[in-house]
């Protein structure tokens, strides 16, 4: 049985529809990661699951049980907000006691479970603090707390850590990653951060206008995307696409781009017609430079961009721009005006142009 | 002299200034309190003159007036406590209903301040006499508070839509119903809008003169009343008026000082994004 279920929801504001049938499945304890562009309605799904947007059609359950008509508090769920939604006037302890007050626990219950969250997750010293007094990290961490301390089937997080800075960023994403490790609770977390939801999910959920885009773990919608939004919103720098148009000569494919010419991946060749149009996706890491002497492709460099550990070439062959990421150390020397790049085709992803979905095997 | 210290010496003489204007009509009406008749009106003015309590003693014997202190306390807090309690709920409907009423409705709970007082004293009267309510401070604070919870129902949306809707959704998922959350999450973090509100209705209520002169006789009548029952066609009895007026300042300035750091807060709150 899934933790959370969504069946054909969908989601109107008037006769404007936001969030088109949404099929999804979560499993008990899976990381399931909303991920897509501001108004893509991951936060609007979220909400949905939540209890605090009405649903216009379909059903949501949880743990078994339609909920569309149940409120929240009566869906053994626990929220972290993007803002905390702290109360600003009570201090951290208070603040666990109030989402526990309409439990109506004994407070030696009370106490224990606000002792568990703190010790899980260093808060001791900011029990009686107020949130003005706590950085942005801590606020966060107290959110979380006093989700967990109400012991949910599934923990909601709603873009948590967008209001942090990159390197606070990291320090809470690891914490959510060993709190979700530690409590093995069913989460379903929302952001517009491909990295946030490459390295926190089990499963993926790309989302654009309302529609699913493509539902599969990191490695999935990394090295399978099954259209150009996923492909280029996935990766980072992002896939460099080429447009080319299918060439059938006997036996032989081609996808021809200018000067960038490839030989159609095998396991594909039987979809392509001739003159098709399609887009060749080309990861930066999959671009490679070789030698002066052997095969390739000659392109000017543009600009290097070093990163630290690796560095991206923006290249030019013809009228075509390209992104390669390589090891810093291969970098070519400063001045030099070009190189040679390879790409293996077994690398290509090859789309369709005109509907963007993939052509795969 | 630097430019900033001309600005500031600007700025303090302007301040001065504004205290004299403020404040020399309060010295008079103390200084006068505390006159003989015969050093009242002497020219040229005397500043230095021999103090009485006179006034004052003949103040509380020859009226009851600490009986009418106690119609005024009843009535304004009585109806700002009423005001309050009326004009923040509305105003918190108001600020989360979302639909095409709610400003027709916030329009017309507001259009109740704009018209002017006297026009309905009439009215006014005629019901309370109907109903048996003449001369009671209930219709005092009847009346106060048609004209109170509009302001505060104003004064209150501005803060109730500062408050965010998350911290109410927090409060909601953890379980809490609506009237929960808003006195345990929302009404806290609007405190200075009900200081606010709580000092603006006080006073109107306190210093209101037209209606309690109307509304009310000998049993519920009010300080304001009561001052000016001094001045007859017979004689002015100056001392006493001033006197009483100032007698009138003291709960004002007491209301005001103690909720002066909500009222700082209120009043500028939101204007700085902080």
């Amino acid at each position: 049985m899934s933790s959370v279920a969504l069946r054909g929801v969908v989601k109107r504001y008037g006769q404007l529809e936001v969030v088109h049938s949404v099929d999804l499945a979560i499993e008990e304890g899976e990381f399931v990661v909303l991920l897509g562009p501001s108004g893509c309605g991951k936060t609007t799904t979220l909400r949905m699951v939540a209890g605090l947007e009405d649903i216009s059609a379909g059903e949501v359950e949880i743990a078994g049980r339609v909920v569309n008509t149940v409120a929240p508090k009566d869906r053994q769920i626990a929220m972290v907000f993007q803002n905390y939604a702290l109360y600003p006037h009570m201090t951290v302890r208070q603040n666990m006691e109030f989402a526990l007050k309409p439990q109506r626990l004994s407070t030696a219950e009370v106490k224990s479970r606000i002792a568990e969250a703190v010790r899980i997750l260093g808060l001791d010293v900011l029990l009686d603090r107020k949130p003005s007094q706590l950085s942005g990290g801590q606020r966060q961490r107290v959110a979380m707390g006093r989700a967990m301390v109400r012991t949910p089937k599934v923990f909601l997080f709603d873009e948590p850590l967008s209001n942090l800075d990159a390197k606070l960023r990291n320090q809470v994403r690891l914490e959510i990653a060993k709190l979700h490790k530690r409590l093995g609770t069913t989460i379903l977390y929302v952001t517009h951060d491909q990295i946030e939801a490459m390295t926190l999910a089990d499963k993926i959920v790309i989302m654009k206008d309302g529609y699913i885009e493509q539902v599969g773990s990191p490695e999935e919608v990394f090295a399978r995307p099954r259209n150009l939004f996923v492909a280029t919103f996935i990766g980072s720098p992002s896939m460099n696409l080429v447009p080319a148009v299918v060439q059938i000569t006997g036996k032989s494919v081609k996808l021809a781009a200018g000067p960038l010419t490839f030989d159609a991946p095998s396991s594909i060749e039987a979809q392509l017609r001739a003159g098709q149009k399609v887009t060749l996706g080309i990861r930066p890491s999959e671009i490679t430079l070789v030698p002066d002497h052997a095969s390739g492709l000659e392109a000017s460099i543009e600009v290097t961009e070093y990163l630290g550990t690796e560095a991206l070439l923006n290249l030019r062959i013809g009228e075509q721009d390209l992104c390669v990421q390589i090891p810093a150390s291969s970098r070519p020397p400063l001045g030099q005006p070009t190189v040679r790049i390879d790409v293996d085709s077994r690398h290509l992803h090859v789309f369709d142009t005109e509907s963007g979905l993939a052509i795969l095997a | 002299m630097t430019a900033s210290a001309r600005e500031k010496t600007l700025i303090y003489l302007l301040i001065a200034l504004v205290l004299i204007v403020f404040m020399v009509p309060i010295y008079l009406i103390l200084a006068s309190s505390l006159k003989q008749p015969v050093d009242m009106f002497s020219q040229p003015p005397k500043f230095i003159f021999t103090p009485t309590l006179q006034n004052y003693y003949d103040l509380f014997t020859m009226r009851p007036f600490h009986l009418q202190i106690l119609n005024s306390l009843i009535v304004a807090l009585g109806s700002t406590a009423f005001s309050l309690v009326v004009g923040s709920l509305a105003a918190y409907a108001i600020s989360r209903i979302k639909n095409k009423w709610i400003n027709e409705v916030s329009f017309w709970i507001l259009s109740m301040r704009m018209f002017p007082p006297i026009t309905v004293v009439v009215p006014y009267y005629i019901i309370f006499k109907t109903v048996g309510l003449l001369d009671t401070p209930l219709a005092l604070i009847i009346v106060y508070s048609t004209f109170n919870i509009p302001l505060t129902v104003w004064l209150m949306k501005g803060f109730f839509d500062e408050v965010p809707a998350a911290l109410e959704e927090a409060a909601q998922v953890d379980g809490h119903g609506v009237i929960a959350t808003f006195f345990w999450v929302t009404l806290p973090l609007t405190a200075p809008g009900l200081a606010v509100a709580a000092v603006f209705c006080f006073i109107f209520s306190w210093n209101e003169f037209l209606f309690a002169l109307m509304l009310t006789g000998s049993k519920a009548q009010t300080v304001t009343v009561a001052v000016m029952s001094f001045w007859s066609s017979d004689a002015v009895q100056w001392g006493r008026i001033m006197a009483g007026s100032f007698i009138v300042l003291i709960p004002g300035m007491i209301f005001v000082l103690t909720c002066q750091r909500w009222l700082v807060k209120g009043l500028t709150m939101g204007s700085v994004k902080g």
